[in-house]
C-alpha cells in the first residue's frame, strides 16, 4: 500500500526531514508511526499525500509512483486517502453535515448519494444528533469524530492520521482509537502518527519508530518504549 | 459540475464581505459607465465625421477666358477619372443665382455690379474622400483653372483640406484619449476585484488548504470565487447600463431640442448593453482568477 524506497527529504534550512527511509506497509495493515517531535513523522505523512517532494528516492502509494504523478492527478490521488489531523481541520463556517459532505462534493457525487451517506457515516461515529451544529459548538472529541467521518465517508483504501489524539483527553482518545480500529477492520489500511505511549502499548500493532529522520525500529505487535 | 453548490458558495461569500463587494461593484460601475459613454460618443462622432467627409468635394474654378471647348474637354477628363463619383458643372449664371439666394434680401450689392464676376466651376464628389488631395492636385497646373498667379496652394482649386484634416485629427485624439482612459479604469477594476477576492480568499486560506487535502481539483476550488467575481462584475455593469441608457436619452433629447443642427444618432441599445454587461463579467472573472493564482500552487 505504502512503499518508501531510499527516501530522503531535506528542508531548505538544512533541517533533515527523513534520511534514507525504506519501509513497506501492506494493504489492510494498521501501523503506528512513533517518535519525538521533529523526528520526521509529519514529513512521512506529507510525502504520502504528495504535499512534499522527496529530494531522493521514491514514494509509492497504492501502486502509483508519486514522483511520476502529474500535478493534475494529485487531487484524485488524495481522494483515495482519508486524512485526520491533530487540529481537526474542519471548515468553521459549515455545519457538521456540510463538512462531511464536502469531501463527497469534491468527487462529484450526486446530491442524493450525499444526502444518504452523510447521516449514515455520522450515525456510525455517534454524531447523528449533531449534524446541523457548527464545529465550534462541539467538544474536541466530537470534532475529531467529524474529521474521522469526513476522512472515511469516501471509503478510501488508506487512512492517515497525524496525531489524531494529540489534543484529546485519554478517555476521548480511546473512542477515536476504537473508530480507527473499526475502520481498519473494514479493510482500510491505517497509518497513525502518534506519541501516545499508552495507546500504542495497548493496541499491540506494528510500530515504526523514527528518530532524526531515520527508522530506528520496525516491529509487528510492537510497543512504544 | 455542481452549479448549485458553487452558486450558493459564491453568493454567501459576496454577502459576507459586503463592504468590499460594494467597493468592487462601484468600481466596475464607474468604468463600465465610462466605457458606455465612450461608445456612444464614438458612435456619434464617427457618424459626424462620415457625414463631413461625404460632404467633402473638390471645386475647380474656371477662368472667364476659357473657351467652351476647353471647358467641355476638362469636364470629360474629370468624368474619366476612376476616383470620381459625380461631377457637376456650375455655370456663371448658376453661381450668381446661388449667391443671390444665399444673400437673401441684401441683393443690392449684386445689383450694383456690372456683369457677372463669378467664375464657372466643376463640383466633384469622390468615391473615397481619402483621395481628395491626390485628385485635387491634378488641377493645380491646368491652364484654364482660375488661379491667382503665385498662390500656393493654387486658389483655383478648393477641397477643404485644412478643415477636414483638423476635424479628423481632433476627433481621433479625443477618441484615443477616452479609450485609454477607459482602458486604465478597466485595469483598475480588475485589480480592485482581484484585491477584494484576495481578501476573502486570505480569510479562507485554511479552508482552501482543507479543500486541497480532501482532493478538490483546482477548478473545484476556483469556481465559487470566479462566480463571485462574475456576479460582482455583472451587478456593477447592469447598473452602469441602466445609467448609460438614461443619460443617453436625457442628452439626446436635450440636443435634439436645443442644438437642432447636430444630428444625434440612435445608439443600438441592445448591443451596447450586451457589451457593457459582458465587459463587467469578464473584468470580474479576470480579477478573481488573478487573485487565486497564488493560492492554488500545489
Amino acid at each position: 500500500m505504502i512503499k518508501f524506497e531510499n527516501v530522503t527529504k531535506h528542508y531548505d534550512m538544512g533541517n533533515v526531514g527523513l534520511q534514507d527511509v525504506n519501509v513497506h506497509i501492506e494493504r489492510g495493515e494498521f501501523a503506528f508511526l512513533v517518535g519525538h517531535s521533529g523526528s520526521g513523522k509529519s514529513t512521512f505523512i506529507r510525502l504520502i499525500l504528495k504535499e512534499l517532494e522527496p529530494n531522493e528516492g521514491t514514494v509509492t502509494v497504492a501502486g502509483r509512483n508519486l514522483q511520476r504523478m502529474r500535478r493534475s492527478a494529485v487531487p484524485y490521488h488524495r481522494r483515495n486517502i482519508g486524512c485526520v489531523f491533530q487540529d481537526f481541520k474542519l471548515l468553521p463556517n459549515k455545519t457538521v453535515a456540510d463538512n462531511v459532505a464536502y469531501s463527497l462534493r469534491v468527487t462529484n457525487q450526486p446530491a442524493r448519494a450525499i444526502r444518504r451517506k452523510v447521516p449514515e457515516i455520522l450515525q456510525l461515529v455517534g454524531l447523528g444528533e449533531k449534524m446541523n451544529n457548527l464545529p465550534d459548538e462541539l467538544s474536541a472529541g466530537e470534532q475529531q469524530r467529524v474529521s474521522v467521518a469526513r476522512a472515511f465517508v469516501n471509503h478510501p483504501s488508506l487512512l492517515v492520521a497525524d496525531e489524531p489524539t494529540g489534543n484529546l483527553d485519554p478517555d476521548t482518545s480511546v473512542g477515536i482509537m476504537q473508530l480507527l480500529y473499526r475502520i481498519n477492520r473494514t479493510g482500510t489500511t491505517v497509518l497513525m502518527a502518534t506519541h501516545d505511549r499508552e495507546m500504542v502499548d495497548k493496541m499491540r500493532k506494528r510500530v515504526i519508530a523514527l528518530e532524526g529522520g531515520r527508522i530506528i525500529r520496525d516491529e509487528d505487535k510492537g510497543l512504544y518504549r | 459540475m455542481q452549479f448549485k453548490f458553487f452558486f450558493s458558495e459564491a453568493v454567501n461569500s459576496l454577502f459576507k464581505n459586503w463592504v468590499m463587494s460594494v467597493a468592487a461593484i462601484v468600481t466596475v460601475l464607474v468604468s463600465m459607465f465610462l466605457l458606455g459613454i465612450v461608445m456612444i460618443l464614438y458612435f456619434n462622432v464617427e457618424d459626424v465625421i462620415k457625414d463631413l467627409r461625404d460632404k467633402l468635394e473638390i471645386e475647380v474654378f474656371i477662368k472667364n477666358t476659357a473657351t467652351q471647348d476647353e471647358i467641355n474637354q476638362l469636364g470629360e477628363e474629370i468624368q474619366a477619372m476612376p476616383e470620381v463619383k459625380t461631377v457637376y458643372f456650375v455655370s456663371k449664371e448658376e453661381a450668381l443665382d446661388r449667391m443671390r439666394e444665399s444673400l437673401g434680401e441684401n441683393t443690392d450689392i449684386l445689383d450694383a455690379m456690372s456683369g457677372n464676376p463669378l467664375p464657372a466651376s466643376y463640383e466633384i464628389a469622390l468615391k473615397d474622400p481619402e483621395d481628395i488631395r491626390m485628385v485635387a492636385e491634378r488641377f493645380f497646373d491646368n491652364p484654364i483653372v482660375d488661379n491667382t498667379p503665385g498662390s500656393d496652394p493654387p486658389d483655383g482649386v478648393k477641397y477643404g483640406a485644412e478643415t477636414s484634416e483638423r476635424v479628423l485629427r481632433f476627433t481621433t485624439m479625443l477618441l484615443i484619449g477616452l479609450t485609454s482612459f477607459v482602458a486604465l479604469l478597466t485595469v483598475a477594476s480588475v485589480l480592485l476585484i482581484s484585491n477584494t477576492i484576495r481578501l476573502s480568499i486570505f480569510a479562507r486560506r485554511r479552508e482552501i488548504e482543507i479543500m486541497r487535502l480532501v482532493g478538490a481539483t483546482n477548478w473545484f476550488i476556483r469556481w465559487p470565487y470566479v462566480l463571485e467575481g462574475i456576479f460582482t462584475g455583472v451587478m456593477g455593469a447592469t447598473v452602469a447600463a441602466v445609467l448609460i441608457i438614461l443619460s443617453n436619452n436625457m442628452f439626446s433629447n436635450y440636443i435634439r431640442e436645443n442644438i437642432v443642427w447636430l444630428a444625434v444618432q440612435d445608439i443600438p441599445i441592445l448591443w451596447m448593453t450586451v457589451i457593457v454587461i459582458g465587459g463587467g463579467a469578464i473584468v470580474g472573472a479576470l480579477g478573481s482568477g488573478m487573485a487565486l493564482r497564488r493560492f492554488l500552487k500545489v
